[in-house]
């Protein structure tokens, strides 16, 4: 099954993902761009800059994280390396999911497209499913799943703005309210080293404190001293960075 | 702010900076140790952010939130951490559990 060694895709793989999108999973990641839709109803920030956001950044934190710093007027540079930080934890995600989809034999192009695609729903879902599926169908099978979820999503998103709009105040806030419930728990689920506790309860901590101090520069900060010292105080083993 | 418009500042602060780590991921299958320092490091620095975020999304409001009671929000999320850590580790229970508090919090003290 792991035939490493294949020249070409098996395309039969595509209509797999599709229908694989269809689980709690993907239920889960619908409801979080549910609440993405009520939070940028909530911050004004308008549906077609979010569905823009969806198609080019296509990992949640960084869309939120876009969308709050554009709403409150950060400088380009700033929200540019905000996002940039948050989306670092997708170069490991992308380089564990690929390296079990490839085939040395075949084209590399649509790595990069796949590479897109890769945000922690399609990681948790390649993680469970992966090993089920014949090497040749991974990628395709990852294909069909990413571009399905992505089409899912723009619906979810304008379900979540349409329905903020319309739904008593009380329940529109509990919708925006997900998106910080959620992001939070969803950090401690994935915690699996002790420096993740750290830096969740450092940047937690330190981050309104930043925004006292240096409002414009408060996740940066944050981001930089709570996960440093968080690194420093519970190190793993040492290992290197190449192989 | 910048006289690109929101569709081109989209591009060059999210796209651009979110596609760069992915496309080096592509380069780096079979080179590089999803469990380097470095990397341990950077996933630090990004969960600092991330809980960074969360803060500022409910001690900062914009918008809606911005009538919600924080004592009520914090305590939502408290609530959440904590079905999540001991009511069998479970994201949408716990998060269920978390926005649940919230709107019984909001209806209470709003």
């Amino acid at each position: 099954m792991d035939d490493e060694q294949a020249e070409s895709y098996d395309w039969r793989g595509l209509a797999d993902g599709v229908r694989g999108a269809v689980c709690l999973a993907g239920l889960v990641m619908g409801c979080s761009f549910i609440g993405f839709g009520a939070l940028i109803k909530s911050l004004d920030f308008g549906l077609f800059p979010a569905f823009f956001t969806i198609g080019f950044i296509w990992a949640l934190p960084g869309q939120v994280v876009f969308a709050d710093m554009w709403a409150k007027g950060a400088e380009l540079s700033v929200i540019a390396l905000a996002v940039a930080v948050t989306a670092v934890r997708l170069l490991p995600m992308a380089v564990l999911v690929l390296s079990k989809a490839r085939l040395r034999g075949a084209p590399r192009w649509p790595l990069f497209v796949v590479a897109h695609f890769t945000a922690v729903t399609i990681w948790l879902l390649t993680n469970q499913m992966i090993d089920t599926i014949a090497r040749p169908r991974r990628l395709p099978w990852m294909l069909g799943l990413g571009a399905s979820l992505m089409t899912a999503m723009f619906a979810f998103t304008a379900a979540g703005y349409y329905l903020a709009e319309s739904l008593p105040p009380a329940l529109a806030r509990t919708m925006v309210f997900f998106t910080p419930a959620f992001f939070l728990i969803t950090l401690v689920s994935g915690a699996r080293w002790r420096f993740d506790y750290w830096a969740i309860a450092l940047g937690a901590a330190i981050g309104p404190v930043a925004a006292h101090y240096w409002p414009r520069f408060d996740l940066l900060i944050a981001g930089l001293v709570g996960g440093t010292v968080a690194f420093l105080l519970a190190r793993p083993k040492r290992r290197g960075l190449l192989k | 702010m910048s006289g690109l418009g929101v569709y081109g500042a989209i591009i060059v602060a999210g796209f651009a900076v979110t596609y760069v780590w992915r496309f080096l991921a592509v380069l780096a299958i079979g080179r590089l140790d999803a469990e380097s320092d470095l990397l341990l490091w950077v996933r630090a620095v990004a969960t600092a952010l991330v809980a960074a975020l969360v803060l500022r999304l409910v001690t900062a409001p914009a918008g809606l939130l911005e009538q919600a009671s924080m004592p009520g929000m914090l305590a939502a999320l408290a609530v959440g951490v904590a079905a999540f850590l001991f009511a069998g580790r479970r994201v949408e229970l716990a998060t269920a559990a978390a926005i649940g508090c919230f709107f019984l919090a909001d209806i209470i003290l709003g």
